[in-house]
């Protein structure tokens, strides 16, 4: 008995000696990496990498230096200029918990599936990360970039697409697996959104960019990339881009306004629903997208009676005509100008008639998809009027 | 002759879901996508039928020897020789198939979570818990299944629940594209790492299983079960992750998992989700190596098994380094020489038990 209770005493400390793991990388031995930045150099790619200073970002009063560090790189392969990286940076780069993933412009335009297969091979990686393209810039100096209010600028683009996809809906949050599936899907093709440096980069870079209350560089969303395979080949407008989302389901508020006597009307809508529907008749394809619309009337700048219902019917039509021509101007230049199906038409028709299909594909995005007939159906229903009834604007003039 | 030991139909039910689901999980839904892209949970429901076909199979193959393993009964019916080779091959089979499983749960962890630890060591530990859950005995490690089965079951509901919120379904269309030939394959892939690696079971039904009647029941039951939990996975894995994501990764489970999030706050809960496998894999390598260990014991006629459970654990290590020289090596031989090689000893070998056994029966009714 005696015997099995020093060998019960000799595997308990032999435990406490054994909690680590092999390869275990303690918390001040890495670097977490915020953002990576994909750019072409001339001898294959250059990899930025932005790191949390963790000294600025815990420490409770200002300091002089920035939230944030980047290192850059250059290598053949993604892989080789990322372990590059080693020589500069102080620790091991851990980049498990990137938000951003930002490519650069010319970069976009060459083709991204040669770096997404590392991307996605690596373990380290994981696919929560949103994936941009540097409009007019960069990816190298999109990442140099400090922002105000949000000391990581890699996390303010985060939730800056996040809530601006929201609220506004011209914005679009791409992730890796839906980018992947996009390229190497044959009745789809990708998008992503743009972010552009707002003003000087040089000036941006510098930790006196923060010391204005009106900081002179900023970072901000807008446009959404037109993608062939994985190939960036434009990009649509801020009412193509909100067209686009109209279609895809991505809107879920945003505020449209209309014409109407002496002034605007501004409705906020706060539910859509699209559905698009593919069919096939007599050899042609066809679509049909049904989009539900229901808004609150948000801002009266005109004389109009809201008391009326007609005049809410009429409010209605407009909407109506104005939420249908930013779509039809979404796929107008998707069909004339780019040639690429980023809705998902081909798709659609492949669910709805698979054998049709396997003739289609083969040259969908070439003929087919440019002389695709789309018919666009759109419900507007405005609900509610705010906290007051009539507008006080009759009043206020006369 | 060896200790006979007696476990009850419910701790039998619960080896055949934790076998069924083994290392199925973690590969077969990249398979099913692959083979039958979007149709993939109808290949799993044709694999469920095959499933509960072969236990009819095994019901009428084991009611042959109620009170003695399939082993010793080859033995008793192709006489000494000739049945000593049979069962040499049928051990020998259970061996090298449990050094694949090995190879499989080390190759995950190596993967997936620990790239740097040199697979040595993840294939020691979870040998060593099948070592010792060998040496303890049936009756202990099924007791250990009824509670551990318990947190499995926690675990894929939590995986089922929280992934609600990514479920796109028209991921499932088009219906029958392919038409049926791709379900078929996939459906016969999906069974041969799952319904027919059951032939294990063997080893330790009816002879150990305290109520037969029971037992067969508790077999079907069991299959049952496990086929929908493998349905839900293959499901959501075509729903959240589609044909194309899920045929291209390696471990589409994992992936899975790593989708988890809910409000921002519960995520990257992936390697508690990973316990589901950890505990099914570690099951199937158990009943894998206590029937290779007892196998061998029936052959040689040892009094005890447990003096060979150690240096067969040794060679194993070895054998399961060395199996595969590399994954992809093993992807081409799961392409191409698995299905016969597993059919030849789930399916084949009791057929011609059973065939041989009637025959016999006849001949002595006839004198």
């Amino acid at each position: 008995m005696k015997g099995k209770q020093i060998l019960l005493l000799i595997l308990i400390v032999l435990i406490n000696m054994n909690t680590g793991c092999w390869n275990r990388r303690e918390i001040n031995e890495l670097s977490i990496g915020t953002a990576v930045g994909i750019d072409k150099s001339e001898d294959g790619y250059l990899v930025t990498v932005q790191l949390i200073n963790p000294g600025e970002v815990a420490s409770e009063k200002a300091t002089e230096r920035t939230a944030v560090t980047t290192y850059r790189a250059s290598g053949e392969t993604v892989f080789e200029a990322l372990r590059k990286l080693t020589l500069e940076t102080p620790r091991k780069i851990y980049l498990a918990h990137i938000r951003i993933l930002v490519f650069g412009e010319e970069f976009a335009k060459e083709g991204i599936g040669k770096a997404l297969d590392f991307i996605s091979r690596d373990h380290e990686f994981r696919t929560d990360f949103y994936i941009l393209i540097a409009k007019n810039t960069k990816a190298e100096k999109l990442l140099n970039v400090l922002t105000p209010v949000e000391q990581i600028p890699a996390n303010k683009v985060f939730t800056s697409l996040k809530i601006s996809e929201k609220a506004w809906a011209s914005t679009y949050h791409v992730q890796l697996d839906e980018l992947i599936s996009g390229i190497i899907s044959e009745g789809k093709n990708p998008v992503l959104t743009g972010v552009i440096i707002k003003g000087d980069p040089e000036t941006g870079m510098n930790i006196s960019n923060l010391e204005n209350v009106d900081p002179p560089t900023t970072i901000q969303i807008r446009y959404i990339g037109v993608f062939k395979d994985d190939k960036l080949i434009g990009w649509l407008n801020e009412d193509e881009s909100r067209g686009y989302n109209y279609i895809m389901d991505h809107v879920s508020s945003t505020i449209v306004n209309v014409p109407c006597e002496n002034g605007k009307v501004g409705i906020e809508l706060i539910r859509t629903k699209a559905k698009i529907n593919g069919d096939v008749e007599y050899g042609k394809p066809k679509i049909d997208i049904k989009i539900w619309v229901e808004g609150n009337v948000g801002d009266v700048e005109c004389e109009v009676d809201l008391t009326k219902t007609k005049n809410i019917y009429a409010l209605e039509a407009k909407v109506q005509k104005k939420i249908k021509k930013e779509i039809e101007s979404a796929i107008k230049k998707a069909q004339d100008n780019f040639k690429s199906d980023i809705f998902g038409f081909g798709e659609a028709i492949h669910r709805a008639a698979p054998k049709a299909w396997k003739e289609l594909k083969t040259d969908w995005d070439r003929r087919e998809f440019q002389d695709l007939e789309v018919n666009i159906n759109v419900t507007v229903k405005i609900r509610r009027i705010g906290t007051i009834m009539k507008s006080f604007q009759k009043e206020a003039k006369e | 002759m060896l200790k006979r030991e007696k476990i009850s139909a419910r701790q039998f039910r619960i080896l055949v879901i934790l076998s069924f689901v083994g290392t199925t999980i973690l590969l077969v839904p990249s398979t099913l996508a692959a083979e039958a892209k979007q149709d993939a949970w109808i290949a799993a429901i044709l694999g469920l039928v095959f499933g509960l076909l072969l236990v009819w199979f095994y019901n009428i193959v084991g009611s042959l020897f109620p009170n003695i393993t399939i082993i010793e009964y080859q033995e008793r019916l192709f006489g000494k020789w000739i049945g000593k080779f049979f069962s040499l091959l049928f051990a020998s089979f259970l061996f090298l198939n449990c050094s694949t499983i090995l190879f499989t749960v080390g190759d995950f962890i190596t993967t997936q979570l620990l790239p740097e630890t040199p697979i040595q060591f993840t294939i020691l530990f979870f040998l060593l818990v099948a070592i010792i859950a060998t040496r303890l005995g049936l009756e202990v490690f099924a007791r250990a299944a009824e509670i551990l089965f318990f947190w499995v079951f926690v675990f894929f509901i939590i995986l089922i629940l929280f992934l609600l919120p990514e479920l796109e379904f028209k991921n499932l269309q088009p219906i029958f594209e392919n038409g049926m030939r791709p379900i078929l394959r996939g459906a016969i892939y999906y069974s041969s790492y799952s319904s027919m690696t059951n032939i294990v079971l063997l080893m330790i039904f009816p002879t150990c299983v305290n109520n037969i009647k029971q037992g067969k029941k508790a077999f079907y039951i069991g299959t049952f079960e496990a086929g929908i939990l493998i349905l839900f996975i293959s499901l959501y894995s075509i729903l959240v992750l589609g044909h194309d994501i899920s045929s291209r990764s390696v471990f589409p489970t994992y992936i899975l998992a790593k989708k988890i999030s809910i409000g921002d706050f519960i995520e990257r809960i992936e390697v508690i989700i990973a316990f589901i496998w950890f505990i099914t894999v570690i099951y199937k390598t158990i009943l894998y190596f206590y029937g290779s260990v007892i196998g061998f014991a029936q052959i040689l006629n040892l009094k005890d098994y447990r003096p060979l459970t150690l240096p067969l654990g040794m060679i194993l290590i070895v054998l399961s380094l060395t199996v595969f020289p590399s994954t992809l090596h093993e992807a081409a031989w799961t392409a191409t020489t698995w299905i016969p090689f597993i059919l030849t000893f789930s399916f084949f070998l009791p057929l011609l038990v059973l065939i041989v056994s009637v025959l016999k029966k006849k001949i002595k009714g006839k004198r």
